[in-house]
């Protein structure tokens, strides 16, 4: 039952561990990379930029942590419904589903629930110190609280899935796909409803006039080191998923 | 063995249904006798439609006790003498709602696990494809949860004093609420017997995809009662919460058969 057809011929265990090693360099790298471009956004965070006009104290230095992984918790939402819209709908002959699809959805689900619950906490320290209470249904915390709700029945679901991968896989990859809606309006419609007002500074941000060159100098950094940090957890997630997968199938 | 005698009779009313109107498309027709079936079945063992009703009953009752003191009751607005109501209209569909997911989630599964559990649903999977399936069981749990709407609504208002306001948006915010429910409740059933799963599953899996749902009838809820309101505003409301339930069930009849099928 192993799906290694993106791989050549499905020979004996040698030639595939050949490139092995470069793996290694490769975390290397990708570990010191992301971990001094995080280290410099942590010192900008707290050295480079300045308190912001409009809020209170030293509370826009949050803006740093929390956009980010708010953006990446929305973003974990749509590549895993790439993925899981490509395991159901890549055809294949003698329906043989491509399962490393979907464990790719899976990874990217389990990354998403990870960065939604930072976006939630650093958000809700944000409003706690700005608004003077830590929760008040504002329609970003109606959105974060929604998504929050929906990983975890996605990950609800795959634990509840049965021994089946193939099975599973499908529960799963539909339940991703029905909640891809909810989603959506999560993302694009509840934050723009006109009956919850909102005080949340979406639009102090959207505008590039708002934000000072310090500000800039430390955000744009702080989104790519956050976008690799998703990129090497994903990598790792799934490469844990395939020696899991080789050692079932020996 | 009368349960399988369920799934068994379908072929001669799908047949019959045929000869009746035949410009009918096929699956229509045996959506239709699914629907049929479902109903016959309900009729005889009348499991969701009693599990739903003293649900509905029993929570309408609780609510009421526990709000007898909400219903009538006003705060004085500062600085001047007049007084606004404690629990707004808005707030009282709101809970009403709230009421009807529940009671959806407490009877819909039944559906499909019923399927699974009396081993018909591979009868059911030889004798019509998965979209007349879906559609079938889509209608009936339309039919049960607007069933459950009619009864329930009248008696809610009565209980808490909640207002009709415009009556065509007031009957088209129920329309569009009890569409969205019903397609939630139907595909999260149809995971929910394939995982398996208890009754447990079948809400942890459902009630996050109707808290978006519940926003949004917030919202169309506010339009109801905030007096006269331009068009524009009302078409928003009740066309976000329509295009929600549509976009569910597009989206589930798209994908049913992966699930459907093993």
């Amino acid at each position: 039952m192993t799906t290694a057809q993106t791989q050549p011929p499905p020979t004996a265990s040698p030639p595939p561990s050949a490139p092995e090693p470069p793996a290694g360099i490769q975390g290397a790298a990708w570990k010191w990379g992301v971990g001094l471009l995080m280290c410099y956004v942590i010192y900008g965070a707290f050295f480079i930029a300045r308190n912001a006009v409009g809020f209170v104290g030293d509370s826009a230095r949050i803006i740093f942590f929390h956009v980010p992984c708010a953006v990446l918790s929305s973003i974990a939402y749509f590549v895993a419904a790439a993925y899981a819209g490509l395991y159901l709908f890549s055809s294949h002959p003698e329906k043989r589903f491509n399962l490393e699809l979907d464990a790719k959805s899976a990874a990217a689900m389990e990354l998403g629930f990870l960065f939604c619950i930072l976006a939630t906490i650093t958000g809700s320290l944000f409003a706690g110190m700005q608004w003077g209470t830590f929760w008040n249904w504002d329609p970003r915390e109606i959105s974060i609280v929604g998504m929050l709700l929906l990983y975890a029945a996605y990950l609800v679901l795959r634990s509840a899935g049965g021994e089946q991968p193939d099975k599973r896989a499908r529960l799963t990859t539909v339940y991703i796909l029905i909640t891809l809606i909810p989603t959506v309006f999560l993302v694009w419609v509840v934050p723009r409803i006109q009956a919850l007002q909102s005080l949340h500074p979406t639009s102090v941000l959207a505008n590039p006039k708002n934000t000072s060159a310090a500000y800039k100098e430390v955000l744009y950094p702080s989104f790519l080191a956050f976008i690799l940090l998703f990129v090497w957890l994903f990598q790792l997630r799934f490469r844990l998923y395939k020696l899991g997968a080789k050692d079932r199938s020996r | 063995m009368g349960r399988v005698a369920d799934t068994a009779g379908a072929g001669p009313v799908s047949a019959q249904a045929g000869v009746v109107t035949s410009s009918r498309p096929a699956w229509l027709s045996e959506a239709a006798a699914l629907f049929a079936k479902d109903l016959r079945a309900e009729m005889r063992t009348k499991v969701a439609i009693s599990a739903i009703g003293v649900f509905t009953l029993s929570a309408l009752l609780l609510l009421g006790l526990a709000t007898a003191a909400l219903k009538e009751a006003q705060i004085p607005i500062p600085d001047t003498d007049l007084t606004r109501p404690a629990w707004d209209p808005a707030g009282k569909m709101a809970l009403l709602w709230v009421l009807l997911c529940f009671a959806a989630f407490t009877g819909l599964a039944h559906s499909f696990v019923h399927e699974e559990e009396t081993g018909t649903s591979l009868a059911l999977r030889l004798s019509m494809p998965a979209g007349a399936v879906y559609a079938g069981k889509l209608a009936f749990n339309l039919a049960l949860i607007f069933a459950v709407a009619l009864v329930a609504t009248p008696l809610y208002m009565l209980i808490t004093g909640m207002p009709l306001g415009p009556p065509l948006v007031f009957l088209l915010v129920m329309i569009g609420g009890c569409t969205g429910l019903a397609g939630a409740a139907t595909i999260v059933a149809a995971l929910a017997a394939k995982a398996r799963g208890t009754g447990a599953l079948y809400s942890a899996l459902g009630l996050p995809i109707l808290f978006v749902f519940l926003a949004l009838l917030l919202n169309a809820a506010k339009t109801v009662y905030a007096g006269p309101q331009p068009a524009l505003d009302v078409v928003k409301a009740v066309g976000g919460l329509f295009s929600y339930g549509i976009l569910l069930i597009t989206v589930s009849a798209l994908t049913f058969g992966f699930i459907w099928e093993d």
